[in-house]
């Protein structure tokens, strides 16, 4: 049975209508001040994006503002998590997905480097362990 | 299974920037700062965990099946390993009087430190001779357990309110967990069954922080529960601009609008599901088409007919007594039992006082 044989269907709002709440400016200013702070003290920072009322259109909005950058990564944990520098390098547009591809959080990270991508010593030193085993045996 | 949490996740194939991930997600959903999901990640990943005592008192066992099953194998399961879980009827190995030494031995061991976690409404009818448990009386267990607590856990409506036993006429005289225990704090983590992520994310609050969350005035932790299901549901559009479901099978039920009208007690209802969902973030009640049944709230079982409409829905859902379902909801095609029992059923209950909520 196909799911269209299920006469219920959601209808969402036309574009015009979910418009913008003007809380998405705000935002960028916040982001210049956390970068301010980044380049004075390396402290990273970030904003949690599904803490804040904003509509798909503020999002959108956002996202154009910040514009794309060169690096994009991919992280398969438990579902897919894309870390993307934005246009503005150090800002970072961070969305976790959970395994069935739907959205479970959402950040703008302000970092060198976001911490996700950075491999921990612990990890380091079990990889160290496993490259000298496999030495041991040629 | 002794050492850090990091290492026994890793055995199991969770990565550690799978565990980061968790972390942030579970600070974004607590409303944390955040920095916090990284402090979450690195106290929870060195904890040393915990006693737990888990006690099941008048309850279905659904909100074990909740934590358990929610979608497995899940973190929020696997998180599991950072509690030293020494008594849960359902999941332990040990039963009869082994069952009873180890809970008595944890109790003894982490006097003062174990967190005891309660399901289940406490019936003190006929001196609580409705549920023992090796022939002690759930009310005398709990007595015990809770004067060695470091905190109390009152998991599902049962605990946090009395639940459906509670439900009038009340036969057992089911009370919750906090109408007997006074001089321990008490986190109640109500749902019939609770969302799991909130279980989880109280225990990783409590490792973490080494407190419990800041509560709201019915001692649910305000990070979930400080918001309705109203305020956060994908159709409060429609609810905005007046289109409204009037029946399960018509036009609007059919296009997803608001199903206020059809009973949904979403406005008054505090919890989660809106933005946590169920069955690992596929789906929930409104979203498949059923309104809330307020299962968070207490007394939601008396709140007068899952399919009568509130009238005010801003207003807490402040129940005292129990409303009689005195009539069919709004142009709901629903059969309700016959006028004569509906009578009789009406004379039974106790003063209506949600009735100024609610539609005539």
């Amino acid at each position: 049975m196909s799911l269209d044989a299920i006469p219920i269907h959601v209808v969402n709002p036309t574009p015009g209508e979910s418009a913008l709440t003007g809380n998405a400016p705000p935002l960028l200013r916040e982001l210049a001040e956390q970068v301010r702070r980044l380049l004075e003290t390396g402290e990273p920072s970030a904003i949690d994006l599904s803490a804040l009322p904003l509509t798909p259109a503020d999002l959108d909005w956002l996202r154009d503002r910040l514009g794309s950058g060169e690096i994009a990564v991919t992280l398969q944990a438990n579902g897919e998590s894309t870390l993307n520098e934005t246009a503005c390098p150090g800002v970072w547009w961070v969305t976790h997905h959970n395994e069935q591809g739907a959205v479970t959080s959402q950040f703008i990270e302000v970092a060198f480097v976001p911490e996700l991508v950075k491999a921990h010593p612990q990890d380091v030193a079990i990889g160290l362990e496993q490259l000298e085993l496999s030495l041991s045996g040629l | 299974m002794p050492g850090p949490l990091i290492e026994s996740l890793a055995r199991q194939g969770i990565t550690r920037r799978t565990f980061l991930k968790y972390c942030a997600t579970l600070a974004s959903m607590m409303a944390l700062p955040p920095s916090a999901g990284r402090a979450m990640a690195e106290a929870m990943a060195a904890a040393r965990r915990p006693s737990v005592i888990w006690l099941p008192f008048q309850e279905c066992t659904g909100c074990t099946e909740s934590i358990t099953r929610s979608h497995s194998p899940t973190i929020e399961g696997m998180i599991f390993d950072m509690i030293s879980l020494d008594y849960q009827e359902t999941l332990m190995a040990a039963a009869g009087h082994q069952a009873e030494a180890a809970r008595l031995d944890a109790m003894q061991d982490n006097a003062g430190k174990y967190l005891l976690i309660v399901d289940g409404s406490v019936p003190l009818g006929l001196d609580g001779a409705y549920s023992c448990i090796g022939g002690r009386s759930n009310v005398e267990m709990l007595k015990e357990a809770a004067q060695g607590a470091a905190a109390i856990v009152a998991v599902g409506t049962c605990a946090a309110f009395g639940g459906i036993p509670k439900a009038n006429p009340n036969p057992t005289g089911a009370v919750p967990v906090s109408d007997i225990v006074k001089d321990r704090p008490i986190v109640n983590i109500p749902g019939c069954p609770p969302i799991p992520v909130v279980m989880t994310g109280v225990l990783a609050h409590y490792l973490t922080f080494g407190s419990l969350p800041e509560l709201d005035d019915k001692g649910r932790p305000k990070a979930f529960f400080g918001e309705t299901i109203h305020d956060r549901c994908y159709r409060r559009p429609f609810y905005d601009r007046g289109k409204f479901a009037k029946t399960f099978d018509d036009e609007g039920a059919r296009n997803g609008w608001c199903l206020f009208e059809l009973g949904c007690k979403g406005p008054v209802t505090h919890n989660a599901c809106a933005t946590a969902k169920w069955n690992g973030g596929t789906s929930w009640p409104v979203e498949s088409g059923h309104g809330c049944l307020g299962c968070s709230e207490p007394d939601f079982w008396d709140a007068g007919g899952f399919y009568k409409a509130l009238s005010v829905p801003a207003d807490p859902l402040r129940i005292a007594g129990v409303a009689a379902a005195a009539g069919a909801a709004v142009g709901v095609g629903l059969s309700f039992a016959n006028r004569a029992k509906k009578g009789a059923a009406k004379k039974a209950h106790q003063p209506v006082t949600l009735a100024d909520l609610e539609k005539s």
